[in-house]
C-alpha cells in the first residue's frame, strides 16, 4: 500500500516530536523557565537611572572670583556641580574618599572626617567629588606675568579617561581666561551617531540586547543536546529509513532551533518592555538572524559531541565568546577592532540600537547585511556538519 | 506485484579497503522468512544496511519491491518496516507517541498504535515512556515500530538477541503472522535455533559471502549425517552408540534394539551450527 504523505507534514512531524522531547526534558525545561524569570527580575532590578552630573571640587583660597563665576555658570547646568574647598590636602582628600563633603542649607561646604557623619551640619546634603582642580594660591598673578604654574587635577578613579582630559582643556581654558587672552582656538563638538546629550541609557537600558543574548545562548545549549541525542541514539537513522528525506529532518531543525531560541529571546524581549509599535520590525528581524545563528551553532555541536559533557563544552567553546560583544554595549566605546569583527557583534549592535537608541530600519539596516553574511556562513556549516553526520551514521 | 519482493544480484560492499559483502546473490518471495545465520562480523548487518538504503553498494544490484536500492526512493521506504540491532527510540516519549510520531512520517492520520503494541504484549504500557521498559520491552517496540506502516518487506537484524525465550517465542510468532500475511522478511541472526524454527529458508554467511543457501532440512540433508543414537544398560553406568543411517549398520542396529540392556534409541541429524562449522570452519557465536 502506498500513501502520500507530503514533506510539509513529515517537517511539521518532526518539529511537534522536536517540542514533545523539549517539554519532557526538564533539565532545559528548567533552566529556561528560571533563566527568563531570572533575566527579566535583574532587568527591572538593574537602576534605570543615569548619572550625567559631575561635581568638581575647586580650591577657593586665592580664587574666589574665579569660583563664584563657575558656580553661578553651574546654576544653569545641570550636568555640573561646582564645590569650593579650602585647601589642596582638603580638596585631595575629599576626592579621595578620606573626607566627608556636605553642604549645607546656605550652600556652604563643610568638610568632616570619615565616618563622622554625626558631625555633618543638620540639614546639610552629602556631595561626592568626582573631580578636584587645585590652582597655585598665586595662580592669577603668574599667568597674568606670563609664567606656567602648574595646576593639579584630582580624579576619582570611576571618573572617565574622557572626562578626565576634558578638566584638562577646562584648566587651560581658565588659564587662558585669567591671563586676559582669548583661546587660540575656537571648538566645536559634533556628535557621530544618536546625539544622546541629555538622555544617556541607562545600565538597563544597555542590559537589553545582553539579556536576549543570554536567552539565545541558553536555547541553543537545548537545540545542541537534543540533536546530540538524536546522533547518539541513532533515531535520526530510524527517521531517514521512512518516506523523512535529510532535508525534512535538517529543515525541522532549522524551525525548531529558530523558535526555541528566537521565540524565547522575543519572549524576553517582550517581557522587558522592549518590543513597541516601531521597534517589533527591527527587532524581529534581528532576532531572527541571532536565532539563525545559534540554530547553525547548535546543528554542529550537536553533530561533534561524543556524549553530554562533551556537547555541552563544545557548546560552551563555540558560545561563550560570541558573548563578548556585548560588554561593548554596557561601556559604549570600548569596542576593539577584534570585536566588531566577530560574528555575533552586528546583531549585538543591531539589539543595542533599536532598544537604547530607538534605531529603526535605515541605521540599522547595513549592519543586518553584514550580519546576514556571519548567518549564511555559520548556518550553512551547521547544516553541512549535521547533513553529513546523519547520512553517514 | 509479481517476482521477487527482495532480489539481489552480485551485491557488494566495501568499508575503505574492507570487502564486508562479496558478491552475494539472493531473492526473498512474498510471504517467504529468508534467515540470514552468521556470526557477528560476516556481513549480515551490512546487507541489511544497503539493502534499506543506509549504504550505498559498491558493486553488483538488488532490488526491493522492484526498486533499485541505490536509487533514493521514498515510495519504497514508506512500504518497508526495519527493526534495528540497536534500540532507536526517543526514551523520553510513551510507547504510543513513538508509534504515532513514525506513523506520522507515513502519513498514516489514525495509526492503531494501541493494536500494534497489542500484538507485541505492550498494550499495558501504552502510556508508560520509553524509558522506563526493560531491554525485552525495548526489543518489542522495535518490532512494533516495523510494523506500524503495515510493511511488504521486513528487515529484521537480530530482532531477539539477547532476550528471554518467553519474550523470544512472542516476537518470533509475530513474525511468522506476518509472513503470513504475505510479508517479505529478510531476518539476520546468529541463533541457529530461530534460524532453524522461523526461516522458510536459510543462507549461511560467512566473510561476506553465501556458502549455502537452502531450507533448514535440505542443509541438513545436504550437508548433515543422519545417524541413530542407542543407549544401553551396562553394570551401573549408561553406555551410549551412535549408528550411521545407512544400510551397513542395519544388523548392528537390529542386534541392539533386541538386547535386554536397551534404554532408549533417538534420531539425530546434523544440526545447523554443526553444518556451518562444516562449511566454514568457524563456529556462529564467533
Amino acid at each position: 500500500m502506498t500513501r502520500q504523505v507530503s514533506r510539509v507534514a513529515i517537517v511539521a512531524a518532526i518539529v511537534r516530536k522536536d517540542v514533545r522531547e523539549f517539554s519532557r526534558d526538564t533539565l532545559y525545561l528548567v533552566l529556561s523557565a528560571v533563566g527568563l524569570v531570572m533575566f527579566v527580575g535583574l532587568f527591572y532590578l538593574v537602576p534605570d537611572t543615569v548619572e550625567e552630573s559631575l561635581t568638581v571640587g575647586i580650591q577657593q583660597t586665592g580664587m574666589d572670583e574665579l569660583v563664584s563665576a563657575y558656580q553661578a555658570g553651574a546654576e544653569t547646568d545641570e550636568a555640573l556641580d561646582v564645590v569650593p574647598v579650602d585647601t589642596a590636602e582638603h580638596l585631595r582628600a575629599a576626592v579621595a574618599g578620606d573626607l566627608e563633603v556636605y553642604r549645607t542649607a546656605s550652600g556652604e561646604t563643610v568638610l568632616v572626617g570619615p565616618g563622622a557623619a554625626a558631625q555633618a551640619p543638620e540639614g546639610s546634603t552629602t556631595v561626592t567629588v568626582d573631580i578636584g582642580i587645585a590652582f597655585p594660591v598665586d595662580f592669577v598673578a603668574l599667568t597674568t606675568a606670563g609664567q606656567q604654574p602648574t595646576v593639579t587635577v584630582y580624579t576619582d578613579a570611576d571618573v572617565p579617561s574622557e572626562v578626565q582630559d576634558a578638566m584638562t582643556s577646562v584648566v587651560r581654558e581658565i588659564a587662558y581666561t585669567l591671563s586676559g587672552r582669548p583661546l587660540p582656538v575656537t571648538e566645536a563638538t559634533v556628535v557621530l551617531g544618536t546625539d544622546r546629550t541629555g538622555d544617556q541609557a541607562s545600565m538597563r537600558d544597555r542590559l537589553r540586547p545582553m539579556l536576549a543574548f543570554f536567552v539565545l545562548m541558553i536555547e541553543t545549549f537545548a537545540l545542541s543536546s537534543l540533536i546530540a541525542n538524536e546522533i547518539l541514539n541513532r533515531t535520526v537513522t530510524a527517521v531517514l529509513l521512512t518516506p523523512a528525506r535529510v532535508g525534512d529532518f535538517l529543515a525541522a531543525k532549522t524551525i525548531y532551533g529558530t523558535l526555541l531560541t528566537g521565540g524565547q529571546a522575543l519572549l524576553l524581549l517582550a517581557a522587558i518592555g522592549a518590543l513597541t509599535a516601531t521597534s517589533w520590525g527591527p527587532l524581529l528581524v534581528t532576532v531572527l538572524l541571532g536565532a539563525l545563528m545559534f540554530t547553525g551553532i547548535g546543528m554542529i555541536t550537536g553533530s561533534a559531541g561524543k556524549d553530554f559533557i562533551g556537547t555541552l563544552f563544545l557548546t560552551m567553546l563555540l558560545v561563550l565568546p560570541l558573548l563578548v560583544p556585548t560588554f561593548s554595549v554596557l561601556f559604549p566605546g570600548t569596542a576593539a577592532g577584534w570585536v566588531m569583527a566577530m560574528p555575533s557583534y552586528p546583531v549585538i549592535d543591531a539589539l543595542d540600537q533599536v532598544t537604547s537608541d530607538g534605531a529603526g530600519w535605515s541605521e540599522i539596516g547595513p549592519g543586518l547585511l553584514g550580519a546576514l553574511v556571519w548567518v549564511v556562513v555559520i548556518y550553512v556549516a551547521g547544516v553541512l556538519v549535521l547533513k553529513r553526520k546523519a547520512e553517514t551514521l | 506485484m509479481t517476482g521477487p519482493a527482495i532480489s539481489v544480484r552480485d551485491l557488494r560492499f566495501s568499508y575503505g579497503d574492507l570487502e564486508a559483502v562479496k558478491g552475494i546473490s539472493f531473492d526473498v518471495q512474498p510471504g517467504e522468512i529468508l534467515g540470514f545465520l552468521g556470526p557477528n562480523g560476516a556481513g549480515k548487518s551490512t546487507t541489511i544496511k544497503v539493502l534499506t538504503g543506509q549504504l550505498k553498494p559498491s558493486g553488483g544490484g538488488a532490488t526491493v519491491l522492484g526498486t533499485d536500492v541505490g536509487v533514493d526512493d521514498p515510495a519504497m521506504q514508506a512500504r518497508i518496516g526495519v527493526c534495528f540491532e540497536e534500540k532507536n527510540l526517543y526514551p523520553n516519549m510513551s510507547a504510543t507517541e513513538n508509534l504515532e510520531f513514525f506513523a506520522s512520517l507515513y502519513g498514516i492520520k489514525d495509526p492503531d498504535a494501541l493494536g500494534v503494541l497489542r500484538r507485541v504484549g505492550l498494550a499495558d504500557r501504552a502510556k508508560d515512556r520509553v524509558k522506563t521498559f526493560s531491554k525485552g520491552m525495548r526489543q518489542r517496540m522495535m518490532i512494533s515500530r516495523a510494523f506500524i506502516n503495515s510493511p511488504d518487506v521486513l528487515f529484521l537484524d537480530e530482532p531477539t538477541d539477547g532476550l528471554d525465550p518467553v519474550t523470544s517465542a512472542a516476537i518470533r510468532t509475530t513474525i511468522e503472522e506476518e509472513a503470513a500475511r504475505g510479508v517479505a522478511v529478510l531476518l539476520t541472526t546468529h541463533d541457529m535455533f530461530e534460524a532453524d524454527q522461523l526461516a522458510d529458508r536459510i543462507a549461511f554467511i560467512n566473510n561476506g559471502e553465501i556458502v549455502a543457501l537452502d531450507t533448514a532440512d535440505n542443509l541438513k540433508l545436504t550437508y548433515g549425517t543422519r545417524s541413530v543414537k542407542v543407549r544401553l544398560r551396562e553394570g551401573d553406568g549408561v553406555r551410549e552408540e551412535v549408528l550411521p543411517l545407512d544400510g551397513a549398520s542395519s544388523a548392528r542396529l537390529a542386534e541392539l534394539a533386541a538386547s535386554p540392556d536397551l534404554l532408549t534409541i533417538h534420531t539425530e541429524e546434523a544440526t545447523l551450527e554443526q553444518i556451518f562449522i562444516q562449511l566454514t570452519g568457524r563456529g556462529l557465536a564467533g
